[in-house]
């Protein structure tokens, strides 16, 4: 079954590119112009995944977020513009999934519906090319090397890992991997995450796994196999 | 309608010495009075204490002194028995005659102070009278600059002053500016006024008909002038409050000159801020869907010439796209619309960026990534430094010879251990062949963006000839401070 999106955008020239782009990559596509347009054909069409622009006339894309996200936990990514990092982290805290920033390449933008499309559930093990999690035994092989990491490095590393190709926010690691003690900085999660990736990373001059998303956290880039 | 300051009360010498000579008649004629009256000795005791009192309040210490030892004498001689000799026979009349000398002496001195006292507080009264009034001329009046010299002359002919003026320090008490004078003005005034601006003492001193006075003018510790009051006869005090008012003033005229000037700095500000979200959304929004169809195109047209030209369109439109962002960007940075937001960020992720963002370049030259182990994260802005790099290896690729590396380093600044220097070189023609250090034209808008969104980050941009040939260019930005390692909570 192919997965059908709607798209959100006040633009039509951007509507219309989307709507190519993504036909031509097999999905539905659903459009609207706004975010109260957006809200009924969502209620009326189900989509499986929502594309959002922020600034838009009558209702914006957070209310368009928040109309989503009362109804059920359908993947969201926002379109964003430079600059507007405040709106990027707000966005996720609503409940937006993804963000992709004006201008962004077409490619970029299909990676992360790919990626929010992928449901990577529970796994035992998660494999990516050069680099295989075992979450039961608490093992990571790299190269059929295994690899020793401090039990914080390792449940960083399987938060970010389960959540392949999607952004992950300081709040979301200090919540998950320090149990939201109090007192846990940006800077602590920096920390840790800056010695995982000496030890993860073969090359640590051209991350290949883990890359920091300004203001908002980190992302492992590397595509899930299988 | 300013009140006159009340002036320094002069000695009449005159008036004290009348005073003095009439005390002893007054006494006499009270003495006669009483002797024709046959009044007793009791009366006469209590009636001498009342003339002393009268005398004193009239003619001062001196008189009622003067007064005490005549009433003394008369009071033995003609009414304490046995009576016209300077005998006294019972030994109590002794205690009676010295109680009166002691009475009328202390009584006087009384009185004399009392009417001190109230002649100080009236002067007080009617100065801080004129010091009020004095101050609404100076506060309430205008926001008019300029008005600054009329409220010191004001002020000067307020305190009785027949000459002076308002000298304003511009730099220092020897570059001065007469605001105000009335009056000549000889060549010591501006010594006499650089001297007291220079210790922040008042000068007084006699001449003419009263006396000049040189006034320092102090706002927060430091000498910003000196009000000179000539011929004044008003109290030093009463001059010192009025300086201190005048250089509030002083101080309030410059506050308002710089407000009505921030003022229009403001709104030309809110005018370019406005200007640039609609510039910067009219834009980028076309931008946009031209960038997305050329990709289409792109994808459609995978080999041939029209393939190429097509590749080339769209590098082109990622380049005009960036750099409208960058300019946008410096413009809203100068506009105050848009303050960097600093972030420990790590120099490989920020190299990364630089390839995914230039894949042209990596196609005509090898790109050479290279993070010292111990080089910090850098402490800026994500964004801007990801411009500054794209700017300087956009710079780079286009002076170097096709197939060149580009190398991109990050290490500790060499000096300064709370520094990070990130470093792009080529094997180009180097500097002193391409262009001077400052000379823009040619190294384009490129380096100008860089130095610029460098600087907004606490770094800087420096140019230098490689060995070996070719250019560096070196980015040193402040380098980020991690804690300690904290683990977190294990289940």
């Amino acid at each position: 079954m192919t997965a059908r999106i709607l798209v959100v955008d006040d633009d039509a020239s951007i509507r219309s590119s989307l709507a190519q782009q993504l036909g031509e990559q097999g999905y539905g596509v659903l459009l609207a112009t706004d975010g109260a347009d957006g809200g009924r054909v969502f209620d009326a069409q189900l989509p499986d995944l929502v594309v959002t622009d922020l600034a838009m006339p009558n209702a914006d894309g957070f209310s368009m977020i928040g109309h989503v996200r009362a109804s059920g936990a359908t993947p969201i990514v926002v379109l964003s513009v430079r600059g507007g990092d405040a709106d990027k982290v707000r966005a996720l805290d609503l409940g937006a999934d993804d963000f992709v920033v004006k201008p962004f390449s077409t490619p970029e933008l299909l990676a992360r519906i790919r990626a929010q499309l992928r449901r990577t559930g529970t796994r035992a093990q998660l494999d990516f090319p050069d680099l295989v999690i075992d979450v039961e035994r608490r093992r990571v092989t790299q190269a059929s090397r295994e690899l020793h990491l401090t039990p914080t490095e390792f449940a960083i590393l399987e938060l970010l890992a389960r959540k392949a190709g999607r952004p992950v926010t300081f709040d979301e690691i200090i919540a998950v991997v320090w149990k939201g003690a109090p007192g846990t900085t940006n800077d602590a999660v920096r920390v840790h995450v800056g010695a995982l990736r000496r030890k993860i990373e073969p090359d640590p001059s051209n991350p290949k796994y883990l890359v920091t998303e300004p203001w908002v956290g980190y992302r492992f880039i590397a595509e899930p196999i299988g | 309608m300013l009140l006159p300051f009340p002036s320094v009360p002069e000695p009449r010498p005159i008036r004290g010495i009348l005073a003095i000579l009439s005390a002893p008649i007054l006494v006499g004629a009270m003495t006669f009075v009483a002797l024709q009256l046959g009044a007793n000795a009791t009366t006469v005791g209590f009636a001498y204490l009342i003339l002393i009192l009268g005398i004193s309040i009239n003619g001062g210490f001196a008189a009622g002194l003067v007064g005490s030892l005549a009433a003394t004498l008369c009071f033995n001689y003609f009414f304490l028995p046995p009576v016209r000799t300077w005998t006294i026979s019972d030994p109590a009349n002794w205690v009676a005659l010295a109680s009166l000398l002691i009475a009328s002496l202390v009584a006087s001195r009384l009185v004399v102070q009392a009417r001190r006292q109230a002649e100080n507080a009236e002067a007080r009264r009617n100065e801080i009278e004129a010091l009020y009034g004095l101050s609404i001329d100076l506060f309430a009046a205008t926001n008019r600059v300029g008005a600054l010299g009329e409220a010191a002359t004001r002020a000067l002919s307020n305190v009785g002053a027949t000459g002076g003026g308002l000298i304003l320090f511009a730099d220092g008490p020897f570059s001065q500016n007469v605001i105000s004078w009335i009056g000549n003005r000889e060549d010591e005034v501006e010594d006499l006024a650089a001297g007291v601006g220079r210790h922040g003492q008042t000068l007084e001193f006699p001449a003419g008909g009263g006396r000049d006075v040189y006034l320092p003018l102090a706002m927060g510790g430091k000498m910003i002038g000196v009000l000179v009051a000539r011929g004044s006869h008003a109290t030093k005090r009463a001059l010192e409050s009025v300086a201190a008012l005048v250089a509030l003033a002083v101080e309030r005229e410059r506050f308002v000159e710089e407000s009505s000037h921030l003022q229009a700095l403001r709104e030309s500000d809110a005018l370019k801020t406005s200007l640039l979200r609609a510039v910067s959304h009219d834009l980028s929004t076309p931008l946009t869907a031209i960038g997305m169809q050329v990709e289409r195109l792109q994808k459609q047209l995978e080999h041939g010439d029209l393939a190429d030209t097509v590749a080339d369109l769209a590098e082109q439109t990622a380049r005009l796209r960036r750099r409208i962002e960058n300019l946008l960007a410096m413009a809203r940075l100068e506009a105050g619309d848009f303050v960097p937001r600093p972030e420990p960020t790590p120099a490989a992720d920020l190299f990364r960026a630089v390839r995914e963002h230039l894949p042209l370049v990596e196609q005509n030259h090898p790109l050479h990534i290279e993070v010292d182990d111990d080089s910090p994260e850098v402490y800026a802005d994500p964004s801007l430094t990801l411009e500054v790099l794209v700017n300087l290896v956009e710079n780079a690729h286009r002076a170097s010879p096709p197939n060149s590396p580009i190398e991109l380093l990050a290490h500790r600044h060499p000096f300064d251990a709370d520094r990070v220097r990130l470093e792009v070189l080529d094997r180009g023609p180097g500097i002193a062949e391409r262009a001077s250090e400052s000379d823009t034209a040619r190294r384009g808008l490129g380096l100008e963006i860089a130095r610029s969104f460098a600087a907004a980050n606490g770094g800087q941009v420096t140019l230098a000839n490689r060995p070996g040939g070719g250019a560096i260019a070196r980015v040193d930005l402040p380098a980020a401070v991690l804690p300690a390692m904290v683990e977190a909570p294990q289940a």
